[in-house]
């Protein structure tokens, strides 16, 4: 691809920088979770802007005030752009009226439906705020309804973090928290059956992700026909299947992942997209559910706040009419063949996985270390394109097709700078 | 926690350190100048390890080999009441040299636990001193790290961390030029060795040896240091997560 373009400019993060090291003396970690430096894989952490001063559309600027293109989109909040004014509008009108209050604004019933509307296998909606919230409560109500106790979970899995959703070794965790959870291979249905075979009448729920969004490796969309034979084993042995759709929400197909696959979920979660970063989660059941649902003893003090369910009503009407999804996706490619390209150019083999919208990216013929790419990833965001080293990224709709054009630009500079810095890389002629 | 992962951290990962005590340490140095005489620990469920002294040299090898003086312990308990001060004795074999026994080895181990185990009233007074803190640290890193890759292999918890960490290698180390231990990973055991390594699949680096101190006695976080340069991560990011797991259920046992 032949790029034209002015040097880029080197953005100063001291601003970043020294916030960061205020928040050392009172936060654990400074920043905690993967928005943090340890989570977020940042490389070296002090090139990396860690605080915003605002944001719009496909941008954030950090409080330097350097402008920068975000395909990370808050890891998967922003949908159709940081600020939406519609959404924004609507959320504003709700917080005149009310959002936090003793009686709930009808404004959940009108989100419920929207919901209910828009996710194909949706019958009933329940809210809260994070996605790990969600996938407990999908545990629980399929626990609620089968009497059983054991989960099966796939490899690379990740569901939030309760405990149960972490794994042995981790912080906090005890062997007795992971007690009830079955492990298989991704894209394995045949170790599933055999899990249901061996644990009768014991497994209560199925939960996984779309498709194998794992940080660390390469993304794997599931086999032809994989989602079929899940959906039918769990059917034979009376297992409750739970679609994490929390990160891949709208990301895939808007009305619901699985419906991309061809097959309905009795449960499904979604959080990030659903309203454009306003904090709400969803659990959407099938309507032989609904008695269970309604038993778990299950809420939180912001849980039917009415300001999110505004933005999200807004969110699914705009996504809707602008088939969000589906353009995004359409951006998500346009930007990897373009980056694909342009990596041989200068000597890399890009891989590009998962789907389009939310796409991973790896160098193939990176050191073991993988230590090219993660140089590759910070020169792109010392010049204002925020990538991430080893989590998949994310397409809002604000992304434009000049954003595209630097976004390119800079991979290019990037991988100029890295090859020059290391001679001794095994690059394509 | 288990006796018989308890027990390969007292041989591989504590009294390995004789060998560095006697090269950091001028007055362990002098003792084992006089010496000339090889060791082999034998301690049932657990494995050998031969300690030799030698034209003023310690050296440490895991595994049988050439000794003059054999020691067997008949279980990991055995052996652990040894390294934990209380009163046991080991079946020997050798009667004369039982004398290195008594005196100069119960010398250097006392002084492995100056700089290991001091005195919680005298520590802040002992790390006044740079040297002491220099070779307290070190000797602590050294335990740590050795630690981790028994408890990689053996330990319960250790052994699911190690079940997610993908081949290669890993390195850890104080500054560019200070002490490194490093790792390789295959088949999701730990080899543990000294010395840099020059292009690891995983690389955590303290800058200094104060950082290093703080990390090792709770007193900093790693996620700080990160954040403060104090502390570089680079490379496979995966392998180093479980890293810091293994590095907790080290805490466990040294506590």
């Amino acid at each position: 691809m032949e790029l034209k373009y002015e040097p880029k400019k080197i953005i100063n993060v001291d601003g970043s920088n020294k916030e960061f090291e205020r928040a050392l003396n009172t936060i654990p970690a400074g920043i905690y979770g993967h928005l943090g430096p340890s989570e977020g894989c940042m490389v070296p952490v002090n090139v990396y802007p860690k605080y915003m001063s605002k944001a719009k559309g496909a941008y954030i600027w950090d409080v330097d005030g350097n402008r920068i293109i975000d395909w990370m989109c808050a890891y998967g909040p922003n949908y159709l752009g940081y600020n939406d004014d519609e959404v924004d509008a609507a959320a504003a009108e709700q917080r005149k009226k009310g959002d936090c209050c003793t009686l709930i604004d009808p404004i959940t019933n009108t989100f419920s439906e929207e919901v209910c509307k828009t996710i194909e296998m949706c019958d009933w909606t329940f809210f809260a705020k994070n996605g790990g919230d969600v996938t407990q409560y999908a545990v629980m109500v399929a626990r609620s309804y089968t009497h059983r106790k054991k989960i099966v979970l796939t490899a690379g899995f990740y569901h939030g973090v309760a405990p149960w959703m972490q794994k042995l070794g981790y912080n906090g965790v005890t062997e007795e928290d992971l007690a009830n959870n079955l492990y298989i291979d991704w894209n394995a249905p045949e170790q599933f059956e055999e899990l249901c075979i061996k644990y009768k009448d014991q497994i209560a729920a199925f939960i996984a992700t779309p498709y194998m969004h794992g940080n660390f490796c390469d993304n794997d969309t599931p086999h032809e026909g994989y989602w079929q034979k899940i959906r039918a084993i769990c059917d034979k042995y009376g297992v409750v299947l739970i679609i994490d759709d929390v990160r891949a929400g709208f990301r895939i197909d808007i009305q619901g992942s699985l419906h991309k696959y061809g097959v309905q979920p009795d449960l499904a979660c979604y959080c990030k997209a659903i309203a454009n970063g306003y904090n709400v989660s969803c659990c959407c059941g099938k309507n032989f559910l609904l008695n269970a649902a309604s038993d778990v003893a299950y809420t939180g003090s912001y849980w039917l706040s009415a300001v999110p369910f505004a933005a999200g009503v807004a969110t699914l009407r705009k996504a809707r009419a602008m088939d969000a999804t589906a353009e995004n996706a359409k951006k998500g490619k346009k930007l990897t063949d373009g980056l694909k390209e342009i990596a041989k150019d200068n000597g890399f083999d890009l891989s590009v996985t998962g789907e389009p919208g939310m796409f991973y990216l790896r160098l193939k013929n990176d050191f073991d270390s993988t230590i090219l790419h993660q140089q590759w990833v910070a020169e792109c965001v010392k010049r204002g394109v925020f990538f991430t080293s080893h989590h998949n990224h994310f397409v809002n709709s604000a992304i434009s097709d000049a954003d595209i054009q630097e976004s390119w630009e800079v991979a290019d500079e990037a991988w100029k700078v890295v090859k020059a810095n290391n001679p001794d890389g095994h690059y394509i002629k | 926690m288990d006796n018989v992962t308890m027990a390969k951290i007292n041989l591989f990962a504590v009294l390995r350190n004789l060998e560095d005590l006697c090269e950091l340490d001028a007055e362990s140095k002098k003792i084992a100048e006089k010496l000339n005489i090889a060791v082999e620990f034998n301690v049932k469920e657990v494995g050998s390890a031969v300690i030799a002294f030698k034209d003023g040299k310690c050296t440490f090898t895991r595994g049988k080999g050439k000794a003059s003086l054999r020691l067997y312990f008949t279980s990991p308990e055995h052996f652990n009441k040894l390294i934990n001060g209380e009163n046991t004795i080991p079946i020997f074999y050798n009667v004369f040299k039982v004398g290195f026994l008594l005196k100069e080895f119960t010398q250097l181990t006392d002084r492995l636990s100056y700089f290991l185990q001091p005195p919680k009233e005298k520590l802040a007074e002992y790390l006044k001193d740079r040297t002491y803190f220099e070779i307290n640290t070190t000797l602590t890193a050294y335990t740590a790290f050795f630690a981790m890759a028994e408890i990689a292999n053996y330990d319960y918890v250790g052994k699911a961390c190690a079940a997610r960490v993908i081949p290669g290698t890993i390195l850890c180390c104080i500054g560019e030029t200070g002490p490194a231990i490093n790792f390789t990973v295959k088949d999701h055991k730990f080899v543990a060795a000294k010395g840099q390594l020059k292009a690891p699949t995983a690389r955590m680096c303290f800058s200094t040896i104060d950082f290093a101190h703080k990390i090792l006695n709770g007193q900093a976080s790693s996620f700080g240091g990160m954040g403060s340069g104090d502390f570089a991560v680079t490379g496979a990011l995966d392998m180093l997560e479980q890293v810091a797991k293994l590095l907790n259920v080290v805490s466990e046992y040294l506590a």
